[in-house]
């Protein structure tokens, strides 16, 4: 019952943004995975890293964050910043001769090596804001747009599931009861005992399913002209803001493409905005576009954590507002009250 | 206006002559609330199936169906779909989605509608039958009454005008039954839709009924108002009669005179009538049931706690209790209070945490697995179809001793021939005539009985039941009952757990309430009701005033006829 409760408690309490339209949460992700996974620019990577992880904390708190990042996707970034000099040997820069393979070591490939683990590490830390805000039922949700039937396959799969497991457990009880647990006696004893129960599950499963489809049927399941409804609306808010990440993506993706982010890391190190080595980018997007791309990518990735926290402060100003209102209001009430009395 | 008319109509199942449906003739009104009563299978389900075509089963019929004047076969899935409503008995197995959300829109979904449509009528439903509170959850969350209010309000979204529920409450507890049975009098009564019902547990709905039909062999035996239907109950089959209310039992019982007592006011105001013109009655009647005075413990289970998981409520918390050898004991309580959970530490199948149980003395941690289930533990889920494995209820019996091959095992350890030891079992268990079907074809009470015999094999001193009464009718109930005194006459332990008190008056010795798992009180059965004001038995209830300790019908039909 506790747990039920506390569920509840979540979907309640789920940021600003998990609550907008599936649609706006989807295009979202896909938008900031895509950009992270194919920009190797580290200014770029470093606005995409602060965004998640600021992101990251809003929905599963500072610690819990923090602790996986530090003790779960940082081994991996070394590890793959290791691993790439070791077998790459591209670059102009040598620092350590290998004897053992004649190989060279070089800045290029050790400076590569950790550009493409922080993408993996940006990359993780995405995913773990998305599997918090795009739920199952937002999942299906999307694909039953795309194609309606599989989204009721998705549901009753999702209703199925659970099912089978709480089943499977209350047989394994009633077995359990009569000395026919799968922990007991000799191996083909237990083979035989988990046999039993496999056959017991699916035979009480497809009689159920009987039932279920029963029931499908009754209440018109089969008639042509299915629809598909979702708890979900596409609100006036879902359209402002849905303008806005369509108008930042739009400025960022045309300073991308002219030059704005570019990176190289074969055989030199290039990279729009820096020189290194005395060298600079090939092609850049002029000072003024860079800074509007740089600026729209930052607002982009930070679009969840801002909207939670001008919510927090509207929600603080109305509940202000609403005492004193009211405060006026009996005062007033109280003063005509008394010049009447 | 007949919303319903069913015309001489035969139905058999192919391959058998026996016809299920026999020249039935049923006319049922618009906006009515109709009861179709009659023991397990005289054909009831089998007749409302044939209300709606997509659900009708498939064999030779003969005669014709007409909905709103029109025949059924006419008239097209669409118009069935929502117009027909039909609510099944397991609350599980209807739910389609996991979303309870979606599970309301499934079926306007299914007809076509479009979202803002949809988005009224569910919200309509879900604001009518007090879904909003867990408009969002996955229904593996809800409850058993729950899930099937949940299937209620699904039917109803698409607004049908003919409403039949097939035993809806027969896997819900009694409160959870009644609160159902509520909602579906509010829909008949606010909405005017029609409803027929099939119904085991009478007492909470046939008051309120238009018409009761009393069904036999397939046939319509007696029809009429409930009044009418209990006072013409001297000549009803005996099946019939012990599902009725128990007013209406002690009515026609005594041959009581005048209008038919439904209720218990009713029936309270009846028997104070009663006792008037009958001064004879002695009123002073002691207890019916002396104390058992067994005093040898079989179990005892001392200060346990239990907990499913580590950070979660206990859910047995400092429980004592002994069960004695050769008595019958029952454990009462509300829904989710741990009673189940009590059981499977009895069994074994989890441990507590804290505390500790002795069997005969020993401490069950100390048993083998074999000494334990084979031979000194029974225990009987809840679910029968959980243990069953085998194609035929034969094999089946044959499968728990370790096959038909006579040879000793590890699960059959006595002398005699197995098939001998079947065919005790099977005349002990009434399984006669059924031993070639498949055990999912059995009835819901022949399928308990199954499972009983099956447990029973393995030659148990003492037998643990999770709610052996769930889902079956009176008849049933008091064939599993005599079968279980039976039992307890050559020596079983018996231990209960139960939402059916009716049941537990009867046959119980002693009997505890189980809340926040703990027992608040024990004591032999006749003291236990006779003292407890709300949780007592109907026919309790009706009687107390004259007769403190009667606690069953038969009881009070005792205490009446003591007079004459």
């Amino acid at each position: 019952m506790k747990k039920t409760e506390r569920k509840a408690e979540t979907f309640e309490a789920s940021d600003t943004f998990s609550r907008c339209h599936p649609m706006l949460n989807f295009f979202y992700f896909a938008v900031v995975l895509i950009f992270t996974m194919f920009s190797q620019h580290p200014l770029i990577l470093a606005v995409s890293y602060a965004g998640a992880v600021s992101y990251g904390i809003l929905l599963n708190g500072a610690g819990k964050t923090l602790r996986q990042s530090c003790f779960f996707t940082l081994p991996a970034l070394l590890i793959v910043a290791l691993l790439n000099p070791m077998f790459n040997h591209y670059g102009v820069t040598m620092l350590y001769y290998i004897e053992s393979s004649g190989n060279w070591v070089t800045l290029e490939a050790l400076i590569y090596g950790v550009v493409l683990g922080t993408v993996m590490f940006v990359v993780i830390q995405w995913f773990s804001c998305y599997n918090q805000v795009m739920t199952s039922d937002k999942f299906v949700y999307l694909f039953g747009r795309i194609i309606p039937a599989l989204s009721l396959v998705l549901s009753m799969a999702l209703r199925f599931v659970p099912e089978f497991l709480h089943q499977l457990k209350v047989i394994r009880n009633g077995q359990k009861g009569m000395g026919r647990d799968v922990s007991e006696g000799n191996l083909f004893r237990r083979i035989r005992y988990g046999l039993n129960i496999l056959s017991i599950l699916i035979t009480w499963a497809l009689e159920n399913a009987i039932e279920t489809s029963d029931s499908m049927k009754s209440r018109g399941y089969g008639l042509p002209e299915r629809t598909a409804f979702s708890i979900y609306r596409f609100t006036n808010r879902d359209k402002i803001l849905g303008t806005v990440m369509a108008f930042l993506s739009m400025i960022f993706t045309v300073g991308i493409a002219k030059g704005a982010a570019y990176a190289s890391y074969n055989p030199r190190i290039l990279l729009a905005g820096f020189t290194i080595q005395g060298r600079t980018s090939p092609v850049s997007a002029g000072s003024l576009l860079t800074a509007a791309t740089y600026l729209c990518y930052g607002l982009f990735c930070f679009l969840p954590v801002i909207l939670e926290l001008t919510e927090q402060i509207h929600l603080k100003n109305s509940r202000k507002h609403a005492g004193a209102d009211i405060g006026m209001t009996y005062r007033r009430i109280y003063e005509e009250l008394e010049q009447e009395g | 206006m007949n919303i319903v008319e069913i015309c001489d109509f035969c139905f058999a199942y192919p391959d058998s002559s026996k016809r299920v449906l026999d020249h039935t003739k049923l006319k049922i009104k618009e906006g009515t609330l109709n009861i179709i009563c009659g023991r397990s299978g005289c054909g009831k389900s089998t007749l409302l199936r044939h209300l709606k075509s997509a659900l009708a089963p498939y064999g030779k019929t003969q005669g014709e169906i007409l909905y709103k004047g029109k025949s059924l076969a006419e008239t097209d899935h669409r118009t069935q779909s929502q117009e027909i409503g039909f609510v099944m008995q397991d609350p599980d197995n209807q739910i389609v989605t996991d979303k309870v959300w979606h599970e309301l829109a499934f079926g306007l979904e299914s007809l076509g509608y479009d979202s803002e449509t949809i988005r009224l009528r569910v919200a309509e439903m879900a604001s009518y039958f007090g879904i909003h509170q867990w408009f969002y959850k996955n229904v593996s969350e809800l409850s058993g009454g729950q899930k099937q209010l949940l299937n209620l309000a699904a039917v109803m979204a698409m607004h049908p005008s003919l409403l039949i529920l097939d035993e809806p409450t027969s896997q819900l507890d009694p409160i959870a039954a009644s609160d159902f049975l509520e909602t579906v009098k509010k829909i008949n009564r606010d909405i005017g839709t029609t409803v027929i019902l099939t119904e085991h547990r009478l007492q909470e709905i046939l008051p309120y009924a238009d018409q009761v039909y009393v069904m036999a062999d397939g046939r319509i035996q007696m029809q009429g108002t409930p009044g009418e239907v209990g006072a013409g109950l001297h000549d009803a089959d005996k099946g019939m009669f012990l599902s009725m209310p128990v007013p209406v039992q002690i009515f026609s019982a005594v041959e009581g005179t005048g209008e038919c007592p439904l209720t218990v006011s009713q029936g309270r105001k009846w028997l104070g009538e009663y006792v008037k013109d009958h001064p004879q009655i002695p009123t002073d009647i002691k207890k019916t049931k002396a104390a058992s005075g067994l005093t040898e413990p079989a179990i005892q289970a001392k200060d346990l706690w239990f907990r499913y998981e580590k950070d979660s409520q206990d859910v047995v918390r400092d429980l004592s209790l002994q069960i004695n050898k050769g008595e019958f004991y029952a454990l009462v309580g509300g829904n989710g209070t741990g009673k189940s959970t009590t059981l499977s530490l009895l069994s074994r199948v989890n441990q507590p945490y804290r505390g500790r149980i002795r069997l005969y003395g020993r401490d069950l941690r100390s048993y083998k697995d074999k000494e334990l289930y084979f031979g000194c533990l029974g225990v009987l889920p809840q679910n029968p179809q959980s243990i069953f494995l085998k194609k035929t209820v034969l094999e089946d019996l044959y499968s728990v001793i370790g096959g038909k091959k006579e040879r000793m095992s590890l699960e059959y350890q006595s002398q005699m021939k197995k098939e001998k030891a079947i065919e005790g079992m099977v005349s002990l268990t009434k399984l006669e005539g059924l031993l070639e079907r498949h055990p999912y074809d059995l009835s819901g009470g022949e399928q308990q009985r199954l499972a009983l015999a099956k447990v029973l094999l393995l030659r148990p001193k003492i037998l643990l039941m999770d709610e052996p009464t769930k889902g079956m009718d009176g008849e049933y109930k008091e064939e599993l009952g005599k079968i279980l005194k039976k039992l307890q006459s050559h020596g079983m332990t018996i231990f209960m757990i139960s939402h059916d008190i009716e049941f537990v008056a009867e046959y119980a010795d002693r009997v505890g309430l189980f809340f926040e798992g703990n027992i608040v009180t024990e004591n032999d059965v006749n003291s236990f009701f006779a003292g407890n004001n709300f949780y007592t038995t109907a026919a309790n209830r009706m009687a107390r005033q004259y007769f403190p300790y009667a606690i069953t019908g038969k009881d009070v039909v005792a205490c009446l006829q003591n007079g004459n």
